[in-house]
């Protein structure tokens, strides 16, 4: 379907929607009403959950929020004043789950959101209990099913639209990142938790408001009904089986649940919820990318041809060649200034005093201390294990350290993050390939690109990325997911997002480690010619080859302190390098 | 005073079965790497088993605690092998993995307390076992608590040796510590994680017993426990049985206390007090994502 075509569907799909209670009797009025409210609920599940596989059980709980907004409320506030004051409340509880959850990793978020419906629920029943007396609350107001339905049916298209723009906006990329390497995306300077959040945030509300406009449905609240266990498992069974990463997923997977849930309750009231688990085990086993993921298996099994494997949520739709916005498409050159020259006695970049890390009783970096001039290449060699890429780490904001400073342009980098000492003009590389494996190459670059802070839109974020991966000479993977691309393509496209912050210093982790003897040359001469245009790189390497053609200067590590310093040629002949290196000899 | 010393002793009580509540979900989940959100739900299982077992037959707890620990036990392998194992084989990655088995486990927790709904409704458990009142420290406890709680505390020593003096257990801790390691130090990871998994059931089928010695309940207060246990295994830390023995204790004082001098109805907003606290005075290390 082209995407004019699917542009075209959904009015017309919301459209007759809408007119479903002209020619319906109640009975379908109900039953679209269950559509729709589980659709909704479904749609703005699958937006966070989706891209970033932060699994929420809560739906109950800020659904329900929104409900007894309008229950504790209706009677003294207009209810057009009602919907954004549940999105309100619905966006405030979220937040307060986020900061709390979401700055550490996902189980946590996953175990908070499992019992807050609960927590929720008894708090509702014993601020009734102690305040009114009784629980539970009747809503008399003189809104027709009719209107409900509408007004989930804009909802619906809102929530439709909002992720539609979520999906291609920056934002969008954020999450998918998030979802595949939560780490890697800060090191591309985003501010994840933020994204999160925020996001979070967005999408409960639209719960809430889903809440709120149900809540008239039912005259009687109580917090049972509010709080019902099941509004939390829908959404989920619904946006999986429809294709949680696809737009259309939750609304493909809302239409056949809802009928068939519809038919179950009536026929099996009290086993309802067993099967209800069932079928939903039954999902997750078998179409763990739900009916739509099935799509293009089935297409690809007719055609028998090698379809290129499409990958879930690209954002970056073959684009065509724009108008290229030359004023800002800074090539490989732009990422230094010009008039810097690769001169080892530039202005001092980065310095590192007195730094100490320890993990338990081993101290993997003891009392180092170096500085770095700008446009320099400096060498950070030692055996495995003496404390070379904790060092990065430290630098790149992974880990705090322990005791000592690390100043870049003669600001202290203690206490910052890693996204913002990435935005801040350090990028890096890992030593272990850190790449999205289902995301284009264009998709790697572009985040880095725009959230580095020097491009303002995405189109021109494209171009950008466009033109960095051709100067790399990747040009041809530019919509090739990263999972397919060999060894040293990855190690070039870790590369590619690094520079694409146009960084002031770039941190390579063994970058040349793995490569074979002619991937090595290339390698090397593309960090050479990053080193001519006078990047400053801080190498970890093995290689002394690499060592002795590309480093100004470098310091020997072993045990985590510093044991040499100097040019390549004076630290290898440094009597303690070799020791460390080839053990005692007889005659030293 | 002598309020607040009761409020000390219920805790004191509660605090020990939470330790032994966590404790098989630590294992679960520090081991098999499972996050068995259904945990509670066969807690309750167990519970209610041993209920009827005593009102039909007159069978003791003690006694239903012979056969209910290796029922359970046998249930958990099953679950282990044929549900968990079958997905880890059908996802390529870990990390597609862990979504899927955290949305498993939740569809399982529907299906258990589905089943039991489906038998017994929403109606409320318990029966009248040694109800005789006993003089502790200046209080009064019944004695099917401190039984509860004595039992506790030697399934958790039992546990606890099981883990640290034989062969098995040095095994499971190595496969705690690194899954990918173990193999090759010749441990047969999948057969003793579900070994782990099956003993954390075994654990959860203790608990629910002796919770029935003296606790009303009824089929949806699952998620209650799972959740407790939960937030207990984060406090303690993951795999750190005397970490969940200090936390099941601050736990249960915490919610004695507020149940008796705030209100009753706040208990699960006091757990969720302790859940906050534990999070955000954690390190938050970033690796913890990938190096859990």
């Amino acid at each position: 379907m082209t995407s004019i075509a699917r542009v075209a569907v959904l009015p017309v799909l919301l459209l007759l929607t809408a007119l479903v209670p002209f020619a319906g009797n109640d009975f379908y009025i109900a039953l679209g009403l269950s559509i729709l409210l589980n659709a909704v609920l479904a749609t703005a599940w699958g937006l966070f959950a989706g891209p970033t596989k932060y699994i929420s059980l809560a739906t109950a709980a800020f659904f329900g929020v929104g409900a007894y907004t309008v229950g504790l409320f209706y009677e003294r506030v207009p209810m057009i004043a009602l919907y954004p004051l549940a999105a309100l409340i619905g966006a405030v509880l979220a937040v307060f789950v986020g900061l709390t959850t979401l700055r550490i990793q996902g189980m946590y978020f996953t175990i908070f959101t499992f019992g807050l419906a609960e927590l929720i629920r008894q708090l509702m029943t014993w601020y009734q209990r102690s305040v009114t007396g009784s629980v539970g609350v009747y809503i008399i107001t003189d809104i027709t099913a009719r209107q409900i339905y509408w007004s989930l049916t804009a909802l619906l298209a809102l929530t439709l639209f909002g992720g539609w723009l979520l999906a291609r906006s920056r934002y969008g990329l954020a999450l998918l990142m998030i979802g595949e390497d939560e780490l890697a995306a800060r090191h591309s300077g985003v501010r994840t938790t933020a994204v999160k959040v925020v996001v979070l945030a967005l999408t409960s509300a639209i719960m809430a408001v889903t809440g709120a406009i149900v809540a008239p449905r039912w005259t009687y609240l109580d917090p049972n009904i509010a709080f019902n266990p099941t509004l939390s498992f829908m959404p989920a069974v619904i946006a999986l089986l429809g294709g949680m990463q696809r737009f259309w997923g939750p609304l493909v997977g809302a239409v056949p649940l809802v009928f068939l849930f519809d038919q179950l309750n009536a026929r099996f009231p009290t086993t309802y919820t067993f099967i209800l688990g069932v079928l939903f085990m039954m999902i997750v086993f078998a179409i763990p990318d739900g009916i739509l993921g099935l799509l293009p298996k089935l297409q690809q099994l007719r055609r028998a041809a090698p379809a290129p494997a499409a990958p879930p949520a690209s954002l970056s739709a073959p684009l065509e060649p724009s108008t290229p916005v030359r004023g800002a498409s800074p090539s490989v050159d732009g990422m230094s200034s010009p008039t810097r020259s690769p001169s080892p006695d530039g202005s001092v970049l980065l310095e590192v005093q007195g730094l100490r890390k320890a993990f338990g009783g081993i101290v993997a970096v003891d009392d180092l201390s170096f500085t770095i001039r700008e446009g320099e290449v400096f060498g950070i060699i030692g055996p495995n294990g003496s404390g070379k890429t904790t060092v990065l780490n430290l630098i790149s904001g992974v880990y705090e350290p322990d005791r000592g400073k690390i100043l870049f342009l003669g600001r202290s980098l203690a206490h910052k993050a890693p996204e913002e000492i990435a935005r801040a003009g350090i990028a890096r590389t890992f030593q272990l390939v850190r790449i999205y494996p289902a995301l284009t190459c264009l998709d790697h670059v572009v985040p880095a690109a725009l959230f580095g802070g020097h491009v303002r839109s995405l189109g021109e974020a494209r171009v950008y990325a466009r033109e960095l991966l051709e100067e790399l000479g990747m040009g041809q993977f530019i919509h090739v997911p990263a999972g397919q691309l060999n060894f040293i393509d990855q190690k070039r496209l870790e590369l590619a997002r690094a520079l694409a912050l146009r960084p002031k210093l770039l941190l390579l982790d063994e970058w040349l480690a793995g490569l074979n003897p002619s991937e090595m040359l290339i390698g090397m001469e593309l960090i050479e010619s990053l080193r001519g245009r006078g990047t400053t790189i801080v190498l970890i390497e093995h290689l002394m080859q690499a060592v002795r053609r590309l480093c100004d200067r470098c310091i020997v590590m072993s045990f985590g302190q510093k044991i040499a310093e100097g040019t390549p040629e004076e630290v290898l002949a440094h009597p303690e390098v070799v020791r460390v290196y080839l053990g005692e000899t007889d005659d030293a | 005073m002598a309020s607040l010393l009761d409020a000390l002793v219920t805790g004191i009580v509660y605090g020990g079965i939470y330790a032994l509540l966590a404790l098989g979900l630590t294992l679960q989940y520090g081991v098999a790497r499972i996050l068995n959100l259904a945990y509670g739900d066969f807690l309750i299982a167990a519970a209610v088993f041993a209920t009827l077992l005593y009102q039909r037959y007159q069978l003791s707890p003690l006694i239903s605690l012979v056969v209910l620990l290796p029922a359970s036990f046998v249930v958990h392998l099953l679950v282990y092998h044929l549900v968990f194992v079958q997905l880890e084989r059908r996802r390529g990655s870990w990390r597609a993995m862990e979504a899927s088995s955290i949305l498993l486990a939740f569809g399982l927790s529907f299906v258990v307390s589905g089943a039991m709904l489906a038998i017994f409704g929403g109606q409320l458990f318990s029966y009248s076992y040694l109800l005789v009142p006993i003089q502790l420290f200046g209080s009064v406890v019944p004695a099917n608590r401190l039984l509860a709680l004595i039992l506790a505390l030697a399934f958790g020593a039992f546990a606890y040796l099981l883990l640290v003096r034989t062969r098995i257990g040095t095994a499971i801790r190595a496969i705690a510590v690194d899954p990918d390691g173990a193999p090759l130090a010749g441990i047969d990871v999948r057969r003793w994680a579900g070994f782990t998994f099956a003993f954390g059931g075994l654990i959860c089928a203790a608990t629910g017993v002796l919770i029935s010695m003296f606790q009303t309940f009824n089929v949806p207060m699952g998620v209650t426990f799972t959740l407790k246990a939960l937030v207990v295994v984060i406090m303690g830390g993951v795999g750190n049985a005397v970490g969940a023995l200090f936390a099941g204790l601050i736990l249960g004082v915490t919610e004695s206390f507020v149940a008796r001098f705030i209100s009753p109805g706040l208990t699960l907003a006091a757990v969720y007090g302790l859940f906050v606290l534990a999070v955000l005075t954690m390190r938050t290390g970033i690796f913890g994502r990938a190096l859990r």
